[in-house]
């Protein structure tokens, strides 16, 4: 469920680049602003709490950076021609999407398609209320993930709304700013819509697999699932600038696989920051590979977390035990528009390098501590069971190590694989092969040997008797306890018959001691 | 000189055509024991042979030539050894039952599988020890048609796709109780055993995913799921829109489970023969009676556990009156209810109404005229029925075989007379039937000669003569349940040792029975592989001593609260060879020593043991090793 998370958030990520370059060929045009607006309609429509203030704040943000007074129309029923048939089907739906088709009818040709998508996936997000009830078996549909999707969605707007608050505030001191500064914050305020459309994309993309469970969904579920998956393509970075591509893709399931089968890699990979929007910083070699990153100002120890700085600090004086001195230091995020940080590796010619043609910056200093170890640096860590993988980050050896060996799973054919469904599919598919069993850690299966061991351990016993081997034959060793015939008086009383074998009669092929040996009383033994 | 007997004279030829007519086992026991020549001309018949020791492996084999099927289940200790000594006549075999042979090691199981290369049939259920390198051992037998693997607790789904892989052919197989196999090895057998018929999954901790694969197999006619407890509707409508040959279902005890869902099955599925449904609904639905009307063909209807309604009864013997088999246990049925049913289903031959306490005598009545074919009639805790019932049964139910009358107070001796006309009586039981006494007995045993199983669990009313007219009369007793019975004294076993086919004798707290009685019984009853003596405190040393010597065919014994002492325990499981499964609770007079000399005397054929908790501590850690390696399960009580 939370990876699901991560990976709706990685996506909106990864899909970052591809919206940036549809805004670039806009050049920022009014009709983006409105559809970058969108995702509050869908948000309110998702009954998140959202402030009157805010939206009116985020409308006269609309209206003042470029006087869009269409966008008004917002609330109102614009008269509109151009209905298209999902919009019929859709009638009940609460919110007004009409403003934005208003605002899709501005756009160029190239660009309706896009604001098509996003009316796409607003029904999408309307249907979530109105189908799940429906259709119980769309198992892979998880309100969890999405609700945290969408509280993530709510954060990342409040932010971007402190900011445009800003950037007003600022406007309304000094009405003579440089014409550059208002480009960039309008650029960096764009970065951010942008980045919070595509997860919403991404975050209704989360029911496309539901789409295609659930059998029952009309064929109208499945033109959105087309839809759906355009969105997705954006966001896979199938389709890159040109945006009218999209329209020619409306295949659902290609669309769903490629988004299913998208990895974190590619979603980190695919990250493209227009240069100039991120601040690049670049710590050096001894600085990534120092243990501590945290070093006490007085005695100069050094820690791995602030925290536990924080706790260390305790110890020099009542002044650092404050609450306040304790407390996680506050991220000032609504003073300062910060720009974003992004790292650049110290090794020239890495494509982290930020002097690398294709340029790729990492996204935090841990990304840039394991990226420089397992690429820069000698693996020093080898695996204690297969003795042949090695790591330079301890935390990957950890988590091989949890895996290495134990949960192997071996083919006849000498082909292993980490999961048993795997090596299921494997063998289904070749005759002839097998699982193989594990010789070492058997257990209970492995009876020979334990039987062995065992058999040993009671060779060792002393018991007044000799056990020869207990396995060999059983009945030797009960003989020899030498019970005296004179204890078994009323015992030769018995008359000895002939021994009858009850199933078969064999009874002429067995041989029955009638007299007792030696004085002693000798088992009537069939081994004799 | 030997005279030589006439009937000698005949070619073998012919002498074995007569000798192929005789079918009943003890026939040909009697038979092969007569002569030389005859036990020659047995041998060469013979095809199945069920063993007691393996030690008569190197001299049997080869003096049955067409032997093709044998059973080892019996035997006390089948190792490598004795796997050896059957290689040699491997190839000829056919069928192998090696059931609860859990030390036979992997190796010499996959020597076996590979040198019987025209088995068809094989058998390891209860080797409680097996797991998947046994699993891939049988693998090697790749003709096996049949195999059961019922409770080999340690295969998994590697396991099963070896043997899935390794045989192909696979007709049956029985996987109940091997908690390990989960829906992925379901799948894969799916995939490979193409021709399986039935299977068995019963207890088995399988999804409903599992039966998307298995409502894939098209040849499958019988499954048995019984106890699948994770298996819902889902799960069971898979079944209902595949498993095309489907004849045979059994879902009981799957509570999960509804009435629709089984409803769809039948929808799918007319050509039903078996239902068996027992303990999975509460209550029989009106729409699943009414579903029922299309199964015209249903021989086998077994609903235990759930209420039924009087019109649903008159419903389904309307609509399916092929049917012989009904389960009603625990229905609450009426009167009515029987009525309605046996006017329509006349060719019942076994009806289960275990628990209908509410049945009075015209319900038997009813079936008794309309079922002229009856063979099993299931009564217990029938309190109402009385001995009208019996002459009913008496004067209609000719064929009678099996009659359970467990717990039905109103039977008395009268009524046994009555019941005594059913003359092809095999299995009688009348436990909890206080109202009993010697005379009704007496009137059984001399009328039904063929009982070979009767139960008189806590029959206060029968004493010795009961069991003189029984000795007399039932000579093909194989099964005498007497706990409980305080009347029994060594008088009554003395008659008892005349049965000579007498196998199983469960005598509980009889507490007139001495040493000398059990001797008796020993000496007689040489057959005996089961005994039950538990608390029988007259018992002394001298007594068990006696069991030691003769019954040596013993492979089960219940010593708990006996009197017997260190050195009786140490003869008798030191002496008793065959001894598999020994209870040994409450043994005042025998010490923790007592006990682990005894063990030591029979730990390598011991397969089961039920010992006090407190001995755990007080026995050598070996001696549990020991018997844990050989493959015995023990049980701290």
């Amino acid at each position: 469920m939370l990876l699901l998370c991560i990976l709706e958030i990685d996506a909106a990520f990864g899909c970052v680049k591809s919206l940036r370059h549809a805004c670039r060929l806009l050049h920022l045009s009014k009709p983006v602003i409105a559809v970058l607006e969108s995702p509050k309609l869908v948000l309110a429509n998702s009954k998140l709490k959202m402030d009157p203030d805010e939206r009116l704040c985020t409308e006269t943000w609309a209206k003042s950076s470029s006087g869009l007074e269409s966008l008004d129309t917002h609330s109102n029923n614009s008269s509109l021609t151009n209905f298209d048939r999902h919009q019929k089907k859709w009638e009940e739906s609460s919110f007004d999407r009409h403003g934005v088709r208003t605002s899709g009818q501005q756009l160029s040709g190239s660009k309706r398609p896009f604001a098509s998508d996003i009316d796409g996936q607003m029904q999408m997000n309307n249907l979530q209320g109105k189908q799940i009830p429906e259709a119980p078996n769309m198992q892979n549909w998880d309100p969890k993930a999405m609700l945290s999707n969408l509280s993530f969605l709510e954060k990342k707007i409040h932010q971007l709304q402190d900011l445009v608050q800003l950037v007003i505030g600022r406007r309304g001191q000094a009405m003579s700013q440089a014409d550059e500064i208002l480009a960039q914050q309008q650029q960096l305020i764009t970065a951010d819509l942008t980045s919070i459309i595509v997860q919403l994309i991404s975050t209704a993309g989360s029911l496309l697999p539901s789409v295609k469970n659930s059998e029952s969904l009309s064929s109208q579920l499945g033109q959105f699932g087309g839809m759906m998956s355009q969105a997705a393509r954006v966001s896979d970075n199938v389709v890159h600038n040109n945006a009218n591509k999209m329209e020619d893709h409306h295949d659902p399931t290609g669309g769903l696989e490629d988004h299913n089968m998208k990895s974190d890699d590619e979603a980190e990979e695919g990250e493209n920051l227009p240069p100039g929007s991120y601040e690049i910083l670049q710590l050096e070699k001894e600085e990534i590979l120092a243990p501590h990153t945290h070093f006490c100002t007085i005695c100069g120890k050094g820690f791995k977390r602030d925290a536990n700085l924080r706790m260390h600090m305790r110890g020099h004086g009542d002044e650092y035990k404050t609450p306040a001195a304790l407390a996680k230091p506050h991220k000032e995020s609504s003073s300062d528009p910060v720009l974003i940080k992004r790292y650049s590796c110290p090794f020239v010619g890495c494509k982290r390098n930020k002097d690398h043609k294709k340029f790729q910056p990492l996204k935090t200093i841990l990304c840039v501590k394991n990226h420089y170890k397992r690429t820069h640096c000698d693996k020093n860590y080898t695996c204690r069971r297969c003795h042949t993988k090695k790591f330079s980050v301890i935390a990957d050896l950890k988590t091989h190590e949890k895996h290495c060996g134990r949960d192997q799973w071996l083919c006849s054919c000498g082909t292993t694989f980490s999961r048993k469904d795997k090596l299921f599919g494997h063998i289904a598919l070749f005759q002839g092969h097998t699982p193989a069993i594990p010789l070492e850690g058997a257990g209970p299966s492995d009876q020979g040997q334990n039987s062995v061991e065992a058999a040993n351990k009671v060779e060792q016993l002393d018991f007044g008797y000799k056990l020869d081997d207990p396995r060999e034959d059983p009945a030797t060793y009960f003989s020899p306890l030498g019970f005296d015939t004179s204890n078994m008086a009323s015992f030769q009383e018995f008359p000895r018959h002939l021994f009858e074998d009850a199933e078969s009669s064999f009874s002429f092929l067995l041989s029955c001691d009638d007299s007792p040996k030696n004085g002693r009383y000798a088992a009537p033994n069939d081994l004799e | 000189m030997k005279m030589k007997s006439p009937i000698l004279l005949l070619t073998d030829d012919l002498l074995l055509k007569i000798i192929s007519l005789l079918t009943d086992d003890t026939d040909r026991k009697s038979l092969r024991s007569t002569c030389k020549p005859f036990l020659h001309l047995d041998s060469l018949l013979r095809t199945h042979l069920r063993l007691l020791h393996p030690d008569f492996l190197p001299s049997l084999l080869p003096k049955l030539p067409s032997l093709s099927s044998l059973d080892l289940s019996v035997c006390p200790r089948i190792d490598a050894a004795a796997v050896s000594l059957l290689l040699p006549s491997a190839p000829r075999l056919t069928r192998l039952h090696l059931a609860r042979c859990s030390a036979l090691p992997p190796h010499s199981l996959r020597a076996l599988a590979t040198a019987c290369a025209n088995l068809q049939t094989l058998d390891l259920s209860y080797c409680t020890s097996f797991g998947d390198l046994e699993a891939a051992a049988i693998s090697a037998a790749a003709c096996l048609r049949d195999l059961n693997l019922d409770k080999c607790l340690n295969v998994t789904d590697v396991g099963l796709a070896q043997v899935a892989a390794g045989c192909p052919e696979l007709e049956r197989l029985s996987l109940k109780w091997c908690f390990d196999v989960t829906d992925i090895g379901i799948w894969f057998l799916s995939k490979k055993c193409l021709h399986l018929k039935r299977l068995d999954i019963s207890y088995l901790k399988v999804s409903n995913e599992s039966f998307r694969w298995i409502s894939g197999m098209e040849k499958l006619e019988a499954l048995q799921m019984v106890g699948c407890g994770s298996v819902d509707d889902n799960g069971l409508l898979h079944i209902a829109n595949g498993c095309a040959s489907l004849k045979v279902l059994d879902i009981s005890r799957c509570d999960r489970l509804s009435m629709d869902a089984l409803c769809s099955v039948i929808h799918g599925h007319n050509r039903l023969l078996e239902l068996h449904a027992g303990y999975c609904f509460p209550e029989l639905s009106m729409s699943f009676v009414d579903q029922l009307k299309d199964l015209k063909s249903l021989k086998m209807l077994r609903i235990d556990g759930a209420r039924v309604r009087d019109s649903m009864l008159k419903f389904i013997s309307n609509n399916c009156k092929c049917l012989t088999e009904v389960g009603l246990g625990k229905c609450r049925v009426t009167d009515t209810g029987i009525l309605h049913l046996v006017t329509g289903c006349v060719n019942l031959k076994v009806l289960d109404l275990t628990c209908c306490s509410d049945l009075t005598d015209s319900a038997i009545l009813a079936i008794a005229r309309s079922c002229r074919d009856l063979l099993c009639l299931k009564l217990e805790c029938c309190n109402l029925l009385g001995e009208g019932s019996l002459n009913h049964l008496g004067s209609h139910c000719r064929f009678l075989e099996e009659i359970d009358l467990t717990d039905c107070s109103g039977i008395n001796d009268i009524g046994l007379k009555y019941l005594s006309r059913c003359s092809e009586l095999v299995s009688l039981k009348l436990g909890l039937c206080v109202n009993i006494s010697d005379k009704g007995l007496s009137y059984m045993a001399s009328n039904c000669s063929k009982i070979r199983e009767l139960d008189l669990y806590r029959c206060e009313g029968i004493g010795d003569g009961g069991l003189a007219s029984i000795s007399r009369g039932c000579k093909k007793l194989k099964g005498l349940n007497l706990s409980y019975c305080d009347g029994v004294t060594d008088e009554g076993m003395a008659y008892l040792s005349s049965l000579e086919e007498l196998s199983s004798l469960e005598m509980r707290s009889l507490r007139n029975i001495t040493a000398t009685g059990l001797t008796k019984l020993a000496a007689g009853c040489r057959r005996l592989a089961e005994l039950d003596v538990k608390n029988c405190k007259g018992i002394d040393d001298s007594g068990f001593w006696a069991l030691a010597y003769y019954s040596r065919n013993l492979q089960q014994i219940n010593l708990s609260g006996c009197a017997i002492s260190d050195v009786g325990l140490c003869m008798v499981m030191g002496n008793l060879t065959r001894l598999q499964d020994a209870k040994l609770l409450d043994l005042a007079r025998v010490s923790a020593d007592g006990v682990e000399v005894a063990l030591r005397a029979c730990c390598a054929c011991l397969k089961k043991v039920k010992l006090s908790a407190s001995l755990r501590r007080l026995l050598s850690p070996q001696i549990i090793q020991t018997l844990e390696a050989n493959g015995c399960k023990i049980r701290w009580d």
